[in-house]
Order: structure tokens, then sequence, then C-alpha cells
């Protein structure tokens, strides 16, 4: 019994791996490889919920070291697993999430010729992802967090024959790897300064801002904060089970995990949580305004993933991390459901991604329309649906302490976004007629398809619960505060409900429309693609094409040198011959009107 | 100031005026820039007698030679002026307006 916490959670992780080995050992039996892996992972769910009992009725933890290390010079490498409050309870989410994906993928990916390489990958990212997860050490955590990056590259450019797939899979690993020279830089300075890369030696000593800041550059580019974001809406070119799995529930929080780990240290730091506090706001307010004008339905659920990760950064910057690590929890269930809805619906209207090409769905796909309503009311923060536990006592504790106003405001104009956005999906998708060509094949008969949507579902709506009244007790958050403050996110989102009805009505019916600065900002994700992406590069090309061919012969001799003055020597001439009017007697009257003056001065 | 003096700085303005203000004719500027030369010559001459200044004595003469110099060159330009236009209107003097 005292062995049964970390011997069931590897045997979990070795259950994971079987079907890489069995596809690595008979690489042409493929008969039933999908629906095999599905069944792995059910099993490895099933056989990580006893850890998960355990530790949360007997807080059970554990640390596995494996005591054969590897040593450069004085630095020790062991492979360990930490498995505390965070892996413990993320292991078995992961699990499930992965479940429901697979299952969804055996309906979505049937007519893909490879979908055998996809769910080898798939499984392949679940297990990187489960090694950054439990990883007790940096290195090990390193192997994780750079697998996801590689596998979330494979699955984006999965229809590699599409060339916006292409790039938006390089967009993803170039902003990654821009995040990565942040956690090198933590790394090196633990090397030099601490001499151990294990999570337990860290937490015994210091570490100071920079090491911190390289922390924060790495979720910057791992979880998609402003100014790395724009790789997630790209992303959005893999398949739906792919954007489900990989860009909402975890690789996504791979970033904020790594920041929840090292919450010890942080908490002394304020620089790093104010850093962490104004980058989270920032990045929640600009994405959701991002989202509201958006047409592609997956792009607008891979927005308010970007929200919803930014909320949780401004968690970390709060100095909750029990309340950021909650709301990875509950937001991988209804971020998953929402993108399994999408993906369901895409394919019903024959891969339509748009949603003004949608309409009318609320009736014909029933299951479907059910699991996006409660997921986008889950997601809202709907008293008592998963999003509540999380969103509302992140809102609870960020205005109940003592920080930056500007990021407050931010946040909560940013939650009242998301009941915008949602609203937008399900007015544009599920209600009034269709918009659709009528030859469409709407179907939801496969159980492949609903079992998977259901079962999410029922998660969305239970597992906060659940989750909150079983979890042991960690930092303490505010319980008492003023009814205004304690309701301020119910009220930011009915608001956020009311007032774009009210406005629909208002100027539906106008047979021309305007053309508003503000949506074409928000449309053009905030101008920042269009400037870094196309105008920077553009200014530079030419600027190094002006210097390699033209600076010499156009700027030397002639805009500078001989001919460059010769013109201006012109130019001046003619402009001050041409002032001049040779009107001799008005010059004579003015000496006759300044001269007394002088003297009336003088005297 | 005594009353002399006076009298011919009032007669050196009334030539700067003249000099300044006028018509149509260039040589109504040459006459009244002798006038200013003249009535400075007097006022210089007057104070360096009044004052008892001799060292000075030498400036109105070296005032003459100039002011003799410059309505040469002044002569001059009429002259080329009148033998160019006919007469010596100043509105003929427009060659670099635009």
């Amino acid at each position: 019994m005292n062995f049964m916490l970390n011997s069931m959670i590897l045997l979990s992780i070795v259950i994971l791996t079987l079907p890489l080995m069995i596809n690595l050992a008979f690489p042409h039996k493929t008969n039933h490889f999908p629906a095999y892996c599905k069944n792995a992972v059910k099993l490895a769910f099933l056989t990580s919920l006893p850890p998960l009992i355990l530790f949360v009725y007997a807080d059970t933890s554990h640390h596995t070291t494996w005591s054969h290390h590897t040593s450069i010079n004085t630095l020790n490498l062991s492979m360990s697993f930490k498995l505390d409050h965070f892996s413990i309870i993320f292991i078995p989410i992961a699990f499930y999430v992965t479940w429901s994906i697979l299952e969804f993928s055996l309906w979505y990916m049937h007519t893909d010729p490879k979908i055998h390489q996809f769910f080898k990958y798939l499984i392949t990212f679940l297990l990187t992802m489960i090694i950054l997860v439990s990883a007790n050490n940096l290195f090990q955590l390193f192997i994780g967090w750079e697998g996801v990056g590689i596998m979330s590259f494979m699955l984006i450019g999965w229809w590699y024959g599409r060339s916006d797939a292409n790039t938006a899979a390089l967009q993803a690993v170039l902003y990654n790897r821009i995040g990565d020279i942040g956690f090198m830089l933590t790394m090196a300075w633990l090397m030099i300064n601490n001499n151990s890369w294990d999570l337990q030696h860290i937490f015994m000593t210091n570490m100071n801002t920079l090491a911190l800041l390289g922390l924060i550059i790495a979720a910057t580019g791992k979880s998609a904060q402003f100014g790395l974001h724009p790789w997630l809406p790209s992303a959005m070119e893999g398949p739906t089970p792919v954007s489900a799995l990989l860009h909402s529930s975890t690789m996504v929080v791979a970033g904020i995990f790594l920041l929840i780990r090292f919450h010890p240290m942080m908490e002394n730091n304020n620089t790093a949580l104010t850093t962490a506090l104004c980058l989270g706001a920032t990045t929640t307010l600009f994405t959701a305004m991002c989202a509201i004008t958006q047409n592609d339905i997956k792009k607008i659920v891979a927005f308010s993933t970007s929200s919803q990760l930014g909320l949780m950064m401004v968690t970390i910057g709060l100095n909750q991390p029990h309340l950021a690590f909650l709301h990875i929890c509950t937001h991988a269930f209804f971020k998953a459901m929402l993108f399994l809805c999408s993906g369901s619906i895409i394919h019903s209207l024959n891969n339509e991604q748009d949603i003004r090409k949608m309409g009318g769905l609320l009736h014909i796909l029933p299951i479907t329309s059910s699991a996006l309503m409660t997921g986008s009311l889950a997601l809202m923060g709907t008293p008592f649906l998963a999003g509540f536990y999380s969103k509302d006592s992140i809102i609870e504790a960020m205005n109940t302490s003592y920080i930056n106003s500007w990021a407050m405001v931010m946040t909560l104009i940013a939650t009242s976004l998301t009941a915008i956005y949602s609203l937008r999906i399900i007015y544009f998708a599920l209600l009034n007629q269709p918009r659709f060509p009528p030859m469409s094949p709407i179907n939801e008969n496969n159980p492949n398809l609903t079992n998977p949507i259901t079962r999410l579902a029922l998660g969305s709506i239970f597992a906060a619960f659940i989750l909150t009244m079983n979890i042991p007790p960690t930092s303490m958050v505010p319980m008492t505060m003023p009814p205004a403050l304690k309701l301020t996110a119910l009220i930011v989102t009915i608001i956020g409900l009311i007032i774009p009805m009210e406005l629909n009505l208002l100027i539906n019916k106008l047979p021309t429309t305007p053309m508003i600065h503000t949506d074409n900002f928000s449309n053009m994700l905030g101008y920042f693609t269009h400037l870094f992406h196309r105008m920077y590069p553009l200014a530079n090309l030419q600027m190094g094409q002006h210097i390699a061919t033209m600076l010499i012969d156009l700027n030397w001799y002639e805009k500078t040198g001989p001919k460059g003055q010769a013109n201006l020597h012109n130019t001046t001439s003619s402009y001050i011959t041409s002032t001049q009017k040779g009107l001799i007697k008005t010059y004579f009257l003015s000496f006759i009107i300044t001269i007394p003056a002088i003297f009336a001065m003088i005297t | 100031m005594t009353s002399i003096s006076l009298n011919l700085i009032i007669a050196f303005s009334l030539a700067l005026a003249g000099v300044l203000i006028y018509r149509s004719h260039l040589i109504s500027t040459l006459l009244c820039l002798e006038g200013m030369i003249l009535s400075l010559f007097i006022l210089i001459a007057l104070l360096i007698s009044h004052f008892h200044i001799l060292s000075v004595s030498i400036a109105p003469l070296i005032l003459l030679v100039f002011s003799a110099c410059e309505a040469g060159v002044g002569l001059a330009l009429l002259v080329k002026i009148s033998s160019d236009y006919g007469n010596d209107y100043v509105q003929n003097l427009n060659l670099l307006q635009c």
C-alpha cells in the first residue's frame, strides 16, 4: 500500500507507451490501432484514478527518483518524477480529456488515410505532456517542453499540402523557440548559481529576478501571452482534435504550469509578480478584443483560450497559484468540449468554418448545440457550472487584493467580452435561420461523436464541484467581501450579455454598414500580425535591397554628391529669387517706419 | 542742444525722408542723398568748432571725398539706366521680378 501511488502512476504512463511500442514492433498490424490507442488511454485514465483518490483522502505525495544519474562536473541529473498536488490532479484530467478526444478523432479523422500516424502523434504528445507535468528536475521538464513543441509542429502541419498550415506550424515553432530562450536563461542561471536543476534543491534557496523573468518569458512563448501570441490563432490550421487537445487543454497550459511549479520562488519577488499580472491582464483584454469580430468559429475559440490563459497569468500575478491550477483543470473540460462541438458542426456542414454561413443548428444538432451552450455558459462563469468555481474565485481574489487597478479593470472588461463572443458563437451558429446549403451531411448518429461530447459535458458541469470539495486546502483565498464585489463577475457578464443584444436590435436593420475603425482594429488582430509579420520584414528587405543596389549610385553620387549639390543650389536660389519681388519703394518705406521706431526706443 | 544742431538734424531727417519716399524718378533719391551728405558735413564742422575738438578736423574732409565718389557712382548708374530706358522711372527696374 505504501508504494501504490507512484507504482500506479508509473503503470499508467507505461500503459500509455504501449501503443507506441506495439507500433514500433509490429508496424504493419494496423487493423484496430486507433481503437487500441483509445482503449489504452482509457485504461491509463482508470489506472491513474486510485492515486488521485489516495492523494485526496490520505494526502500522500511522492517524489520518485531513479538513483542512476549522469553528472556534468558537479551537476547531477537523474530521472525523477514529482507526484504532488499539481501532477496527481492534472494527470487524470489530461487522460480523461485525451480519451474523449481520441474517441472523437475516431469519428473526425475516419476518412483520413494516415489516421494511424495521427493517433501515434497524439499518444506521443500526451506522453511528453505527462513527462512535463511530472518532472522533478528542469532537464526532464525541458524534455517534455520540447516534446510538446515538436508534436505541436507536426500536428498543426498535418495537412501539409496546404501552405497556410505549414506557415502556421513554422510560426508555432518559432514563437515557442523565442520563449525557450527564457527557459534556457533560467536553466543556465540555476546551473551557475544553484548547481542543481532539481526542484527540491531550488526551493531551498533564492532565485533572483532575472531567473524568474526567464521563466515568465518561457511562459509567454508557450502559453501565448501578449507579444508572442500570434501562433495560437494560426495553430487552428490543424485538425480539430489537435486544437482541442493541444491548444486548449494541455500544451498551452504548460507555460502556466511551469510558473505554478515555481510559485514558492515567485511569492517574494514583487517584480516578477507585477510583470506576470500586467502581462496577463494585457493578454486577456487584447485577445478578447480580437475575438469579438472573428468569423471563423475555431479562431473565436482559440482567442477565447488565449484570453483564459491571460486570466491564469493574472492569477499567478496575484500570488494565487492554486487558483490558477484549478482554472487549468476546469478550463480543460469546457474548452475541449467547445472544440469538439465546433468539430462536429464543421464536419456536419461539409467543412464550413465561417459562422456567417452557419445557422439554425439548434434543433438539427441537439447534442452538439446543448453541449455548445453548456460549454459557453461554463466559460462565462455561470454560477455552479465548471467555470464558476475557478473564474469567480479569481475575480474575487483580484477585487480584494492590493493590485494594479488598471490590470483589474482590464480583466473585468475582458470578462464581459467573454460573454460577448460566446453569445456571438451561439447566435451565429445555432439560432435563426440556416445559412448553409441544403445538402449538408448533418449527422449525429455515431456514438464516437456523441459519447465524448456527453462525457466532457458531464465533466464541465460536475468536475469543478467535485474538485473543489475534495482537494486539500491550500493558500487562503479571501472569503469575506462586500456583496457588490462578490457579484462583480456576474454583473459584468450580464452586462456583457445585455449590451450586445440591445445593440444588435438597434443596428441590425441598417442598409449599409459604416466603416468602424475599432472593428477594423479588432478584426486585424490589433494590426500586430500585420505589423510584425508583413510590414517589418518588408521594410527590412526593402532597406537591404536599397543598400545593395541603389546606395552607391543613387545616394553617394546623386543625392549627397555632385548632382545633389547642384540640385540644392538650384532649388534654393530659385526659391529665394522668387520671393524677392523687386518692390523697391515698399522696401524704402519700411526703412522710414523702422528707423524712427528705433530712435524712439533708444531715447 | 543748440538750435543750429537741431536745425541741421531736421534737415538731415527731411533729406532721409526724401531718399526713402519718392514716386517715380530715381534722380530725386540721388539729390536727397546729396542733401543728407551736405547737412552732415555742416553738422560735423559746426560741432568741431563749437566744442573745440580740433583733432578730428579731418573728418568733414574725408566725408566730402567719399560723398563725391558715391555721387559719381550714383550718377553713372543713372546715366546707364536712362541710356537703356530713355527715362529714370523706378518701375522700369523690374527684371528680377517673378
